[in-house]
């Protein structure tokens, strides 16, 4: 009896064992690469959050820091200092007899202290962009099946006796 | 029948099933002991911590943009219960470097740990110096080397944790002060702006405090929400003038022999105090010491805090009232022939000399400032009903609405009262029964500099919140007479200025003005020999950008305002017209006509 080279392919004990083990080795493949790319991004996302820390202690660190320089610019600036330095240096305060007086055109000698912009209506000012423009798909239709599913229930109240 | 090695597996199989239940059993009844809810709860304290984050306080800067009070960094001091070993150092350490901690208190703390797990962390000083824990990080060191050369576990200053902190700071130091107030900053929690713009605007000035979850497990770890600083705030206040104020007050109270006094400066067109001085001055650096430099009930800010009865400084208002109703005119007459006006036939009224001084313009009786002209014009001219009505609509009897924390406020005794009488009438014309503070003061006087507005005394110019400003407006509170009426007082009173070569007049400056001796009221009447000496002016006259308050309390080398006050109005008004900048009249016409 003439047998095809694919049953006695099948037929073989160990070829049928090599196909178990392919199989398993396969799925262990699958499993420590998922594995791996499971702890690659714990690893990433761990490494991040420490760094986001990190960068907090530094905000922290850098804001005290300003305030520091902030206060001793303003005590290095203070009239006492200013007033001691302008002597040492040979300045004295003036007298009205001594005031010449010119005028500048378009000087104004009280103007007001910038420190900011002036404040602004942002209502007013922002772009009016529909939210449908501005989301995902996704977004797109969980919004519509909510609102086809709450049109439903609406219209079967409608005709609630 | 099975063979022998089957059945060996079978058991090993079977130990090995049960070891693992055994296992799982285990774990489950760990998860429900007492002790395991106890670890849990324990577990959860080293999870992360509840962080409450304060923004910065806002800075509050003058006109020009000079810092008057901003943050610097201080420490907090705390307690982290699961790192201390050694209780016994930590107690000592802090108790002998702060002098406000105690070694009982400290060491009770540190050692809670024995009995009490559920609080781990606590603060037992809200702000200590840099210096103090450059001595700690200095003992720490110390220690370290000790433990190394003894093989010990002691001394240890481990648990003791210190954490930068923002606290308020006044580059300025005392300038300014009785503006700004203070921030009493040692106890965060409670921690608020005291007097002043601090507390006026304390809330805009702290900001929103937030407490979040922060975890320690990196992989929880989110991004801290925005937390806005508290609003910063530009004021009226000029820098150079309120240095220039405060020196000069200090000086007059100094010659004077004076008690106390004040100086506010205002610009009339807008309401923008541009410099405010008032003693006692105060650090605020070391506002612990508050109570030390205002004993009893010393008012913190004598230019809104305080009433006094101004004395004939008033008259400007019985003036004005009289001359906008139109019952006189500059030039009305009146006749001093005793030099005594009789209320009701039965009060007598003075001039401030006894003298009689016979026939007198208006003009004359306020250059004079006679007591008996002004009674003579509300009673028999003004009468009670438009006297008040002028008095109140320049604002007397109520708050001004200056946004400076603690204003006081006298009320006026009106004719519905049963406790007034018509001698109040006569009394408050010349400015004595009644209290007004020197802010009420400048307010109504602006009004007369400012063509009949009153505007609103403001010290806040500007709030800069998120980036953004916002400029306050000025606002006209009232108009209690015609811009006719106040050039006519105007011209009236820098006549009779210059008529009086009064101590008060600055060389190349037109400026009107009235000085004031008030009378102090004791528990038997008016018995004192002291007096509270005044001088209100403003200019230049043709277009006053100006208004100067001058009150000198108690002075002993005179009782008289025009000996006191109006000498300081001069020295003022002299320095303050180089610092803003205004040319002599004859320039400033020349400049014009150019």
């Amino acid at each position: 009896m003439k047998k095809s080279p694919l049953q006695a392919y099948k037929q073989a004990p160990w070829r049928i064992q090599l196909q178990w083990i392919g199989l398993f080795l396969l799925g262990l493949v699958l499993v420590a690469s998922i594995t791996g790319v499971y702890l690659s991004i714990s690893a990433q996302a761990a490494a991040t959050g420490r760094k986001i820390q990190f960068i907090e202690n530094d905000i922290d660190e850098i804001s005290n820091e300003i305030a520091v320089l902030t206060t001793n610019l303003a005590s290095d600036r203070s009239t006492e200092n200013m007033l001691s330095r302008a002597k040492n240096l040979g300045f004295k305060l003036m007298n009205t007899n001594e005031a010449k007086y010119l005028e500048i055109p378009g000087y104004d000698p009280d103007t007001d202290l910038e420190l900011a912009p002036p404040r602004v209506n942002i209502i007013a000012e922002s772009p009016i962009i529909k939210s449908d423009y501005k989301s995902s798909i996704w977004d797109w239709f969980v919004k519509q099946f909510w609102y086809i599913s709450d049109n439903t229930i609406s219209s079967e109240g409608d005709h609630a006796p | 029948m099975k063979s022998q090695p089957y059945i060996r597996y079978v058991i090993i199989t079977i130990i090995f099933l049960l070891f693992g239940l055994a296992i799982i059993v285990q774990l489950v009844r760990i998860n429900y002991t007492t002790y395991a809810k106890e670890l849990l709860a324990k577990s959860e304290d080293y999870l992360g911590v509840n962080k409450t984050i304060y923004p910065a306080r806002g800075t509050i800067y003058d006109r020009s943009g000079n810092i008057l009070a901003t943050n610097q960094i201080g420490y907090e001091l705390g307690i982290d219960l699961k790192d201390v070993n050694d209780p016994e150092s930590i107690a000592f350490a802090t108790a002998n470097l702060l002098e406000d901690l105690d070694y009982v208190d400290i060491f009770e703390i540190a050692n809670t740990e024995q009995h009490d797990v559920e609080n781990r962390y606590y603060t037992i000083s809200s702000y200590v110096s840099e210096g103090t824990i450059l001595e700690l990080e200095r003992l720490e060191e110390a220690y370290a080397l000790r433990r190394g050369e003894t093989k010990s576990t002691k001394p240890n200053l481990d648990g003791l944790v210190w954490t930068p902190m923002q606290q308020r700071s006044y580059p300025e130091g005392t300038l300014a002060a009785n503006v700004l107030g203070f921030y009493n900053y040692f106890s965060r929690k409670t921690a608020q702006g005291v007097y002043g713009i601090e507390e006026a605007y304390n809330r805009l000035l702290t900001g929103k405090p937030k407490t979040i979850y922060v975890p320690n497990d990196p992989y929880l770890v989110e991004e801290l929400p925005e937390i806005n600083p508290g609003a910063s705030l530009v004021l009226t206040i000029d820098r150079e003038i309120q240095k220039m104020l405060e020196d000069t007050l200090a000086e007059a109270i100094d010659w004077s022999g004076a008690e106390g006094g004040t100086i506010i400066v205002a610009d009339p067109e807008t309401g923008e105090i541009l410099g405010m001085a008032s003693t006692p001055f105060f650090d605020p650096n070391a506002y612990w010491e508050y109570e030390e430099t205002f004993p009893g009930i010393t008012p913190y800010n004598r230019a809104v805090g305080s009433t006094y009865e101004p004395g004939s400084v008033f008259k400007i208002i019985t003036m004005a009232a009289a001359l906008d109703s139109g019952v006189v005119t500059p030039e009305t007459t009146y006749v001093d022939a005793t030099g005594v006006y009789w209320v009701s036939n039965t009060w007598p009224i003075y001039n401030w000399d006894g003298g009689a001084w016979g026939e007198q313009t208006m003009t004359g009786c306020m250059q004079y400032s006679l007591n008996v002209c002004l009674a003579h014009v509300a009673i028999d001219l003004l009468e009670e009903d438009l006297f008040y009505d002028y008095v109140q609509a320049f604002g007397f009897g109520r708050s001004t609405g200056i946004d400076l924390a603690s204003e006081a406020n006298y009320p006026l005794r009106l004719p519905d009262n049963n406790q007034w009488v018509v001698m109040d009438l006569a009394t408050n014309s010349f400015g004595q029964g009644i209290a007004v503070t020197p802010i009420q003061m400048v307010a109504a006087v602006s009004a007369v500099a400012n063509e009949g507005k009153m505007m609103l005394p403001h010290v806040v110019r500007s709030v800069v919140d998120q980036g953004q400003q916002y400029n306050v407006n000025t606002q006209v509170v009232n108009t209690p007479i015609s811009a006719e009426t106040s050039e006519t007082l105007t011209q009236m009173l820098t006549y009779t200025l210059e008529e009086e070569a009064s101590d008060a007049l600055v060389e190349g400056y037109s400026v009107a003005g009235k000085t004031g001796t008030g009378d102090i009221p004791t528990e038997f009447g008016y018995t004192s020999e002291l007096t509270n000496a005044s001088f209100v002016g403003w200019g230049p006259s043709d277009d006053p950008k100006f208004v100067v308050y001058v009150w000198i309390e108690k002075p002993t080398i005179s009782k008289w305002g025009s000996v006191v006050a109006a000498p300081v109005f001069h020295d003022v008004v002299e320095q303050l017209v180089v610092l803003m900048k205004i040319p002599p009249d004859d320039i400033r016409m020349g400049l014009t006509n150019e």
